[in-house]
């Protein structure tokens, strides 16, 4: 290699290595503060984001004086945001995407344990005992998004044929076994049809009736009394039970032969039976736009209220932020919290083009919003402060459907015990690891009933226990002693 | 074949006295120069990561986070791939299917090359390199689902065939037995024609007048084949094998996880070593992990590589790299 050759390397390194180093944030115009938000992208359309985030930022400058820069984006691209230390001001995490207690651990988040007390109180309040979900070792790292705290786990089932041409009653709640009947019906007409939809994920919130320490490997069940323990799934009677239902379901027909290899079953419309995981009062399954048939709900689980439940959408705010821009989140999402009309347009779009208001109070999404703007309510913050959305004109939503959700909670609700208690893997992350990639070997066949548990899991159970899984669940149940001690 | 080689070691020594030819050389090479410093050298750092307990800060550099924020791991890394007790079963795999693509990718390829120059018809030779080509430029999804379409259990072809002639139809996805030859098989659909061109610009690159003086002398095809292509294709032949040996404990991701769908059942036979780390790692996204995963992978393949490289040049120093 010769000199020119030499220089035009060392060129190219420091100009790679400059570009990466020489960032610096634009000042602020006017005290207004700009906040940089990332949120998950579930895969729903929000082609109109720009327009909806300009339309609010108008109103929250007003208000506040702070604006966002709302973003969605995968799950790979948080993975890696987090990990590689870019600067973000909030964040979206949860029990499911971004692990909360991981990076609330690791020290990613800033502590907003006094500070949100101090700075918005009304936001503080708002969220009462629900803060006990964020608390890792008695600290707050992040604000829960109040929405189903809850996990109400239903069937979805096609009413016409159902109630209207075969004349069986679709009850609002029944037992998990009680629905074999309804299979079991349809079929005897279609032979070659496979009535209940399933994908490789298996039956959505199946599980949820467990609180997952280790997900969904090592579980804590609600029903255990005063002394609360950690115990791997096989141990779990019930659900051992259901999966001998799926399996003799399976093996009955009434599960797609191929199930645990088909990545989704969305596009098909014609199952008859779906599960569902929502809450007493959602409409968003029952439009018969969508399905070309009237759905009927019927809840088989919970409402299960446990840490991971109630971690199902959180806003964390960076570690890296000073005191000012931190309180500028806070009172950011205390406006999300309170401000009804403000908070119906990042969830809805801007009215009268993506969605309009019903004489009764409740949101009906126009063609724009359905097609251009999409998104769930969780993504963008407070679900209960927004406006109820109703999807069939004929049959309005009830706007106060939240209040009975919460009295549910707080009158039936059944609660894990253990909901402070955030385990901490340590240097036991690489047998967690090993667990759940053994888990995987097994995960889509079991759920989707397509093996048999009773001859699958003395394998798993033989191949957890080489990998160490006691070593995990004793570990979990010492820090859970001691969780027990100090809450007393 | 000495004095060759003594001819072009006098030819480079003498080009390098010239230093206006090497320059425009060099520039020639720029491209891949720069490319290979931005994506093979400065990624290098990335080694640290296998070492460190990676605990990133927010807000600070990934260079800060990396070298000053972590700490040192020591080996501890490692330590979740010997955690799992079929590691046995996941390491035969790779090295079972990568060893039979390596024997199956030259030999076939290299008889399909030799074969298809025989052929005089130019539109027929285009056609079929064109037919075994095409699958190369199919992206494993894609095969994946093909697949699926010939083997799914209620609308696959080949069950409808079956049950035509009044057999059972098979479960495949839940029927290992027949994963090894499938796989197999659709590697070598996939990869064929691709690695054919390479031997087919060799072969087309060997003087025809020695075939002509061959003829002359009364040699028939196959003698033709064995004292004269086989020969010149050899170091073609060991060049390739030298650069697939490399990465024996590397597998083709899209083959063995989308193409069997990711099936449970049929783990014992699909599951190499990077399918194992993507299940293990997907969830969890932890870097020091699969960095130290495919550190692993690099320092073996690259033991591997050199060592393949010495064999070779004791067997003839000719075919052989660098």
């Amino acid at each position: 290699m010769n000199k020119s050759l030499h220089i035009t390397l060392i060129i190219l390194i420091t100009a790679v290595v400059l570009t990466g180093c020489g960032k610096d944030k634009s000042g602020d115009s006017e005290d207004i503060t700009e906040l940089r938000w990332v949120t998950y992208d579930t895969g729903n359309t929000h082609l109109d984001a720009r327009e909806i985030i300009e339309a609010a930022n108008e109103v929250s400058k007003e208000k506040i004086g702070v604006t966002v820069d709302l973003e969605f984006q995968s799950l790979e691209k948080i993975n890696l945001m987090m990990a590689s230390g870019e600067y973000y001001d909030m964040v979206f995490t949860s029990s499911w995407i971004n692990p909360y207690d991981k990076n609330a651990s690791l020290g990613l988040y800033y502590d907003i344990t006094d500070l949100v007390k101090e700075e918005t109180p009304i936001l503080y309040d708002s969220i009462g005992k629900y803060w006990e979900c964020a608390k890792v070792n008695g600290r707050v790292y992040a604000v829960p998004v109040l929405k189903d705290m809850g996990a109400e786990d239903m069937f979805r089932l096609n009413s016409d044929y159902f109630e209207k041409e075969k004349g069986m009653v679709i009850p609002e709640r029944m037992e998990f076994s009680d629905i074999e009947p309804f299979l079991k019906a349809y079929k005897e007409d279609n032979p070659e049809k496979y009535p209940l939809a399933m994908d490789k994920s298996g039956l959505p919130g199946y599980i949820n009736f467990l609180e997952r320490v280790v997900d969904p490997i090592i579980v804590i069940p609600y029903d255990q009394g005063e002394d609360v323990q950690a115990i791997p799934f096989w141990e779990c009677k019930e659900l051992m039970d259901r999966y001998r239902l799926l399996h003799k379901w399976y093996q009955a027909g009434y599960i797609h032969p191929d199930a645990a290899t088909i990545e989704s079953t969305v596009a098909d419309k014609s199952f008859p039976v779906r599960g569902g995981v929502a809450w007493k009062g959602y409409q968003g399954y029952s439009n018969p736009a969508d399905w070309g048939f009237n759905v009927k709900t019927s809840i088989y689980d919970g409402p299960y209220l446990s840490r991971t439940s109630e971690q199902g959408s959180m806003i964390g705010i960076c570690a890296a932020c000073d005191r000012e821009r931190a309180t500028a989140c806070l009172k950011y999402i205390e406006l999300l919290s309170t401000d009804r009309r403000f908070r119906d347009i990042l969830g809805y779009g801007v009215e009268g083009k993506h969605f309009e208001y019903l004489d009764n109070g409740t949101v009906y999404r126009l063609p724009a919003g359905t097609d251009r703007y999409l998104t769930r309510l969780y993504q963008t913050g407070s679900v209960v402060n927004a406006s109820v959305e109703t999807t069939d004109l004929n049959l309005p939503a009830d706007p106060d459907q939240w209040k009975d959700v919460f009295e549910e909670y707080d009158n039936n609700g059944i609660y894990s015990k253990a909901t402070g208690f955030a385990y901490d893997p340590g240097a036991k992350e690489d047998i967690i690891t090993t667990l759940t990639a053994i888990y995987s070997d097994y995960a889509a066949e079991l759920c989707t009933g397509t093996s048999d548990p009773d001859t699958v899991i003395p394998k798993i159970r033989e191949r957890m226990e080489k990998a160490g899984i006691n070593e995990v669940i004793i570990d979990i149940n010492n820090q859970l002693d001691k969780w027990k001690k100090e809450q007393k | 074949m000495k004095r060759e080689v003594t001819k072009r070691v006098k030819i480079t020594a003498k080009g390098s006295k010239n230093r206006k030819e090497t320059r425009e050389l060099t520039l020639m090479s720029l491209p891949a120069i720069i490319w290979y410093g931005l994506f093979c050298y400065l990624p290098l750092f990335g080694i640290f990561f296998a070492f460190k307990h990676f605990t990133p800060r927010p807000g600070e550099s990934l260079f800060k986070n990396l070298f000053i924020n972590s700490p040192w791991a020591g080996l501890s890394n490692f330590s979740f791939l010997l955690r799992s007790s079929d590691m046995p079963g996941i390491i035969f795999n790779t090295l079972f299917y990568n060893i039979i693509f390596l024997a199956a990718g030259i030999v076939i390829p290299v008889f399909l090359a030799i074969f298809l120059v025989e052929l005089h018809g130019k539109h027929l030779s285009g056609l079929v390199q064109m037919v075994t080509v095409l699958p190369y430029f199919l992206s494993y999804v894609i095969v994946g689902y093909c697949v699926y379409g010939f083997l799914a259990t209620d609308e696959g072809q080949i069950n409808h065939l079956l049950k035509m002639f009044g057999s059972n139809a098979i479960q495949w996805y839940q029927s290992p037995g027949y994963w090894r030859f499938i796989l197999i098989i659709t590697e070598i659909w996939k990869s064929t024609g691709y690695s054919m061109v390479i031997f087919l610009c060799a072969i087309t690159a060997i003087d025809r007048t020695l075939y002509e003086s061959a003829m002359l002398d009364g040699a028939r095809f196959m003698e033709r084949v064995r004292h004269i292509t086989i020969p010149l294709l050899r170091p073609t032949i060991s060049t390739i094998f030298i650069l697939r040996i490399g990465s024996i404990l590397s597998s083709d991701f899209g083959l063995f996880y989308q193409v069997p769908l990711d099936s449970n059942s049929l783990q014992s036979v699909t599951q190499t070593l990077d399918v194992y780390v993507y299940k293990a790692l997907m969830q969890q996204a932890n870097f020091s992990y699969s960095a130290a995963a495919s550190f692993l992978q690099s320092v073996v393949g690259c033991i591997l590589l050199v060592g393949a490289n010495l064999i070779i040049k004791r067997i003839d120093e000719d075919s052989s790299l660098g």
